[in-house]
């Protein structure tokens, strides 16, 4: 998941806390290994090396590109799984790594890989994905999320202990409240890393967080967060430095914190009209 | 609260279809609050018409982010009633003069002397500033304010703490340092001068102050998983007048436990202001254990405190909480308090005896036990935590060794005090 996942259980019971937690790093490990794009045994190679001839899907991977579909048609095009291949023009580097700033991307390799993206022009019907040569899936932006609720959903089934699922930053809690009442959440500070700007009491559901505390570029002194919309290849203007929204489940959270990114200026005015719970950091 | 918006409703049903199902529970997320706020209600009743106070108090607490916080206290309390001169009772009607020197007050035959000019209203002040230093120290300080028409405090304090051995050892050292002033109604008496007539100021002097500085030295070590100890050493030392400016002693016959006849012209019987030492160092060392059970806790301490004017205590406290439900507690306290008597604590001074260097008949420094057993409850509301404590106190005291002389041996010369505490809390953030 390339950041520290922990899942913490109030119990007695030990074997149960062994048990949830052997599941939560089982499960977390096996959805990164399936669905990273990073590995050449998983399902986005197995896409990749289609070249443009049908690949059929299985049940999980049909549910995950219905949903990144949900969300394509949703943002109105702006969130789009096959906007991977941007990572290409913009090189995102932890902040506190890279000191100097990165570049800004060459107008004409954007041009290049923007011909690359569009969900419009993938065919997909259940289980068969008609994905064109040289696009890439990308199911980085709902992944983790996607773990967290399945590694929760699982933790409910087996006891009302309360349990708190958290992979980076991404959470969910579930079973009975803990001893102090309410989980309680720090929303990263976006001047000081590692500490926490504001605190929220989390008694049911999910808090996903989008932002650029740590993946971000600089152009011109100004941040650039990672958050790319699809069919211009940049961020949207305006956006905020950290949106953190609470949701049912941390698949919605994160889909309502990355849609309000991708709204820029108007992510506080999307987030209200919604109607969430969000924390808004600029 | 989430509305039923178009992409709510889209969003809601893309999630289903991707997990299955969704939760039947909404999210429920609030900001933590910053401010925190603690407030008290206690009031302190002692039996026989003795003190009443009632006190009001509200702290709150504003966190300025993780590692900074600071907090402020107001407390407003009054005080009536009476209480002990110190004087013993007589056959007689014993005729007192108030300490502003303008009036007296009479107490009848048998009856225990008992002062009732007191009416006060203290107001008192504190501020504290908290902050980290890196992962494992942080530090205090703060200053603290009181005021009483004839008292004044000032005080400044500090703590260092610092976590050891993966946060299971934690030390703490701390410092405080206070200047007191009194400005005694009617002015400070002369040690051990005899109560003069109404008018008559000779035995007083102005304004005096005091000096107390504190130290303490504690570790904090948890045991086992569910066991913390903790373990404190203090050495405290006070400067300056420590005496009770309103404490008398009555000086009888030796053999009949009779009053003396007072100074010429007085109208009075002999009764001297107590007279303390200027200066008192006290040590103690504290040790409590916390358990934490599946459901329930409890907390056990002891204090042994020695101090150079021979008082020497043992006060043992325990704590029992009883979560009874998650939102509310019960929780049942009991204390035990002994402590023996200073070198120089007298009942009564004997009319044919030299006058000691100090003497006072103040029964918080006689010979003395006393108990508390408590009942406290609390519950956790949605907008905060309301609590609620009830106490009943019980001290006895022992008169010095030989002091029941004569007509005293047939009184309680240092008569029991019984009293109330009930408190109401409320805790909440806003």
């Amino acid at each position: 998941m390339a950041s520290p996942c922990e899942l913490l259980c109030e119990t007695a019971d030990a074997a149960l806390a062994r048990r949830l937690a052997d599941f939560a790093s089982a499960e977390a490990l096996r959805i990164e290994h399936k669905f990273s794009r990073y590995r050449d045994d998983g399902v986005v190679q197995a896409m990749l090396a289609a070249r443009g001839r049908p690949f059929e899907a299985d049940e999980e991977t049909s549910r995950l590109l219905d949903f990144g579909a949900a969300l394509w048609s949703l943002s109105e095009g702006r969130f789009d799984l096959t906007s991977g291949v941007l990572r290409h023009a913009w090189r995102f580097g932890s902040s506190a790594a890279t000191g100097a700033p990165a570049p800004a991307p060459e107008p004409r390799q954007l041009a290049a890989l923007l011909a690359r993206i569009g969900w419009q022009r993938v065919r997909w019907q259940r289980p068969m994905l008609l994905l064109p040569e040289g696009m890439e899936i990308d199911f980085g932006g709902i992944g983790k999320e996607y773990a967290v609720d399945r590694v929760a959903d699982w933790c409910a089934q087996q006891s009302g202990a309360p349990v708190l699922v958290n992979f980076g930053g991404d959470l969910r809690c579930v079973g009975a409240l803990p001893a102090g009442g309410c989980w309680r959440v720090g929303i990263e500070s976006v001047q000081q890393s590692g500490t926490a700007a504001r605190h929220v009491e989390l008694r049911s559901g999910a808090l996903a967080t989008s932002g650029d505390a740590r993946r971000h570029v600089e152009i011109d002194g100004r941040r650039v967060g990672h958050l790319l919309d699809a069919r211009t290849g940049w961020p949207a203007p305006g956006t905020p430095r950290s949106v953190t929204v609470a949701a049912a489940t941390c698949s919605q959270a994160g889909s309502y914190s990355t849609l309000a990114m991708l709204q820029g200026e108007r992510a506080e005015a999307f987030l209200e009209a919604e109607g969430v719970r969000y924390w808004c950091l600029r | 609260m989430q509305l039923n918006t178009s992409l709510g409703a889209a969003l809601a049903a893309a999630t289903c279809g991707l997990l299955g199902a969704l939760p039947a529970a909404p999210a429920r997320a609030d900001e933590a609050s910053p401010w925190q706020f603690d407030t008290a209600l206690l009031y302190w009743g002692e039996g026989d018409g003795r003190v009443q106070d009632l006190s009001v108090t509200a702290a709150v607490r504003r966190a300025l982010d993780e590692d900074r916080s600071f907090s402020l206290a107001a407390t407003v309390d009054t005080l009536t009633g009476a209480s002990p001169s110190g004087a013993v009772p007589s056959a007689g009607v014993q005729t007192f003069t108030r300490p502003s020197g303008k009036g007296s007050y009479q107490i009848a035959a048998g009856d225990a002397p008992l002062d009732d000019s007191f009416k006060d209203t203290r107001v008192a002040l504190s501020a504290a500033w908290r902050q980290s230093l890196g992962d494992s120290m942080r530090w205090e300080a703060g200053a603290s304010a009181s005021h009483e028409y004839d008292y004044q405090h000032l005080g400044v304090n500090a703590r260092l703490e610092r976590d050891f051995n993966l946060r299971n050892t934690t030390v703490q050292l701390g410092a405080a340092y206070g200047k007191e002033d009194l400005k005694p109604v009617g002015g400070a008496p002369i040690g051990l001068a005899a109560m003069l007539g109404t008018g008559d100021a000779r035995n007083k002097l102005g304004s005096e102050s005091k000096d107390v500085f504190d130290v303490l030295l504690g570790v904090t070590q948890v045991l086992t998983r569910r066991s913390v100890l903790e373990v404190a050493y203090s050495y405290g030392k006070s400067d300056g007048y420590l005496t009770d400016p309103y404490k008398l002693l009555s000086v009888v016959d030796p053999v009949s436990g009779a009053p003396v006849a007072g100074p010429a012209g007085s109208g009075r019987n002999l009764y001297r202001f107590e007279k303390r030492p200027d200066s008192r160092t006290k040590q103690s060392l504290y040790a409590e254990w916390r358990h934490a059970f599946d459901r329930d806790s409890f907390a056990l301490s002891y204090r042994l405190m020695d101090d150079d004017w021979g008082v020497r205590s043992n006060t043992v406290d325990a704590r029992y909480r009883w979560n009874r439900t998650a939102n509310d507690y019960i929780e049942p306290h009991l204390r035990w308090y002994q402590q023996g008597a200073a070198d120089f604590y007298r009942t009564a001074l004997f009319s044919n005896a030299a006058l000691p260097a100090f003497a006072s008949a103040d029964a918080r420094l006689a010979d003395s036990d006393a108990y508390t057993v408590g009942l406290k409850y609390g519950r956790r509301l949605s907008s905060g935590e309301f609590s609620m404590r009830l106490e009943y106190y019980r001290q006895t005291a022992k008169a010095s060794p030989g002091a029941a002389v004569g007509a005293l041996a047939g009184y309680d010369l240092v008569p029991p005090l019984s009293a109330v505490l009930v408190q109401f809390g409320y805790k909440f953030s806003l």
